[in-house]
């Protein structure tokens, strides 16, 4: 398996239309050998997107072509082409897993090998690959989510696919399995030429795993580019709402330690939890608005928010349902977002232009380091 | 023992049972898994036989075998008051049971299996026997037992159209009947001794079936439930 040079070019292109009223998808994009994030809400449309592409849902219109093959191809009314999901060879990891729960994980593994010669050694070898050959003789009931998510990863390995659909792979697997896993993602998409296509809601993975990104929300592609690129600058506010993150900087490591790392963001320093770099990286981090607190001038400061201390001024301020969100200028130049509860600082009278002081959790700052793999190409 | 109708009766089950087993389980897959005009209506009129009198399905079954009856008419096949008649007449009784059996247990399945199966490369047919029905074996298993039950105790549309012919078309209902009339209560009561016995062992199987399928089922509603 897996035998194809990486120097071929193996290309998706995707423009499709699909209508299930009231939900509509519109979406045209293209793939080449890389690992494409999809981002986005629930509801958006992306396990529809990935259903259309292994020929499990049907668009109204448009047309998959992968690797100069059609696999649906359909312009006015009337018949048009639309492979079989069979015969696509689209391997897919469902959100769910789908597993067959009738059969053990070799089974399961061995599925799509049925009637070779070497399909048991070849379904060990694949469980082998993720760690969980020991457990081929269990049933899906007897394993873990993470577990369970492995065996579906192999048995769509299994199909030998120069296409692989992942629906939020890792969404039930600990971190340090995580990371094991992005990396030999990328070892498989790059040794075997693979388009690979991720829907995660897990930012850590985007980074970790996308060469590119696309946001997708309400049935519609709103932003496609490399990675770094779509956090850095989202093309508008509602591709940066729906990535989910507003404080995200660039900043410079001054200094590492075990228990956490320091960090020069245009003269400002601040602490942050450990994280692997070395002192002089780059690295691109953000704060959740919920993570940064306005403190009480002349009030005792609880531990908790002792550190990181800023000041800024208010530039504006939005009044939400539950919670209120403000604008604040740092005194290094840059813009924050802070939102909090509405009957919170209520004494506080946080209106336009009002200097204050704020704080921002040490343990809320998330480094995002892209994977060295990646970025070692 | 009235050993002709024993067999006779064991010959009319079996063949009702293959009947049921093959027509209910295609019955059920189509009821499960399509939507059609006029579903409801098949549907109802596949499980009259449960409420009618037997001498309604009986006299239904005689214009259907009968004379002017596709089965004269299209095939040439002469079944009236033969033991195939009372096989088919048994098989009409019982595939209700089989078919609301397994189709309820093929509705179970969640689809997201089989269309994992089909993009792991499965044909239909495939998908139908490497997942489906085993999926839904239990179901299926527990409603040809019921229907087979059912075929063996058939008596009222058998009677119509099979007719009580000793030897040849006399399954043990009616031989026991005729041994009531008859006046021989013993010879009856053996009959009525094993068709109770054989009638306690099918339902006796069925519910342990459905007591495994509940003892098994926090798997499979945990399966069900990451579907949703």
């Amino acid at each position: 398996m897996g035998t194809v040079s990486p120097m071929r070019q193996t290309r998706l292109s995707v423009d499709i239309e699909l209508k299930r009223a009231p939900f509509q998808l519109q979406v045209n994009l293209d793939a080449g050998n890389e690992i494409l994030v999809l981002f986005g809400p629930s509801g958006a449309g992306k396990t529809t997107l990935l259903n259309t592409i292994a020929g499990l849902a049907t668009p109204d219109a448009g047309e998959i072509v992968f690797d100069g093959r059609d696999f649906f191809r359909k312009h006015r009314p009337g018949p048009g082409i639309n492979l079989a999901a069979r015969k696509r060879r689209v391997g897919y990891v469902f959100q769910d897993y789908a597993l067959f729960p009738h059969l053990t994980a070799m089974q399961n593994v061995a599925y799509s090998l049925c009637g070779q010669r070497d399909a048991g050694s070849r379904a060990l070898s694949l469980l082998d690959r993720l760690g969980i050959g020991h457990l081929g003789n269990r049933y899906p009931h007897e394993l873990s989510g993470g577990q369970k998510q492995r065996v579906a990863i192999s048995r769509a390995l299994a199909l030998a696919p120069q296409l692989l659909l992942l629906d939020e792979p890792f969404s039930a697997i600990d971190m340090s399995l995580r990371e094991r896993l992005h990396s030999d993602l990328h070892a498989l998409q790059r040794d075997s030429g693979l388009v690979v296509i991720c829907v995660t809601h897990n930012l850590e993975d985007a980074f970790a795993l996308g060469h590119r990104l696309a946001v997708i929300q309400d049935g519609r592609l709103e932003q496609i580019g490399p990675v770094e690129e779509v956090f850095r600058n989202p093309a508008n506010r509602r591709v940066a709402d729906s990535i989910g993150i507003h404080n995200l900087f660039q900043a410079r490591v001054v200094d590492c330690g075990p228990t956490g790392i320091v960090l020069e963001w245009d003269g400002l320093l601040l602490e942050a939890p450990f994280h692997p770099v070395r002192p002089g990286d780059v690295v691109t981090a953000y704060i959740r608005p919920e993570d940064v607190k306005v403190l009480y001038p002349g009030m005792p400061l609880s531990k908790v928010v002792s550190g990181n201390q800023v000041a800024g001024k208010v530039i504006s301020r939005d009044p939400g349902s539950a919670s209120y969100s403000l604008r604040v200028r740092l005194v290094n130049g840059h813009d924050i977002r802070v939102r909090f509860a509405s009957y919170s600082y209520s004494s506080l009278s946080l209106t336009a232009g009002k200097d204050i002081r704020l704080s921002l959790r040490k343990d809320g700052l998330v480094v995002l380091t892209p994977d060295k793999v990646k970025a070692g190409e | 023992m009235n050993w002709q109708a024993l067999r006779l009766s064991v010959q009319v089950t079996a063949v009702a049972s293959a009947l049921i087993f093959v027509f209910g389980l295609a019955l059920a897959l189509l009821f499960a898994r399509k939507r059609f005009p006029g579903q409801i209506v098949a549907e109802t009129i596949i499980t009259l036989p449960m409420v009618l009198p037997p001498t309604v399905v009986g006299f239904y079954l005689l214009l259907f075998l009968g004379q002017g009856g596709p089965i004269v008419g299209l095939l040439g096949l002469h079944v009236l008051f033969t033991w195939q008649a009372a096989a088919i007449a048994a098989a009409v009784a019982g595939l209700p049971l089989m078919v609301q059996s397994a189709r309820a247990a093929i509705a179970n399945v969640d689809p997201g299996l089989e269309n994992a199966a089909r993009g792991l490369g499965s044909s239909e047919l495939a998908v139908f026997f490497r997942v489906t029905l085993p999926l839904a074996r239990r179901g299926v298993l527990a409603g040809v037992l019921l229907g087979s039950a059912r075929a063996l105790g058939e008596f009222g549309a058998t009677l119509m159209v099979a007719g009580n012919i000793p030897g040849r078309t006399q399954t043990m209902p009616l031989a026991i009947y005729d041994a009531v009339q008859g006046g021989r209560n013993d010879l009856a009561a053996q009959m009525v001794l094993l068709m109770s016995v054989l009638a306690f062992l099918g339902l006796w199987w069925v519910r342990r079936i459905e007591q495994l399928r509940r003892r098994q089922l926090p798997g499979q509603t945990e399966v069900k439930g990451q579907g949703a």
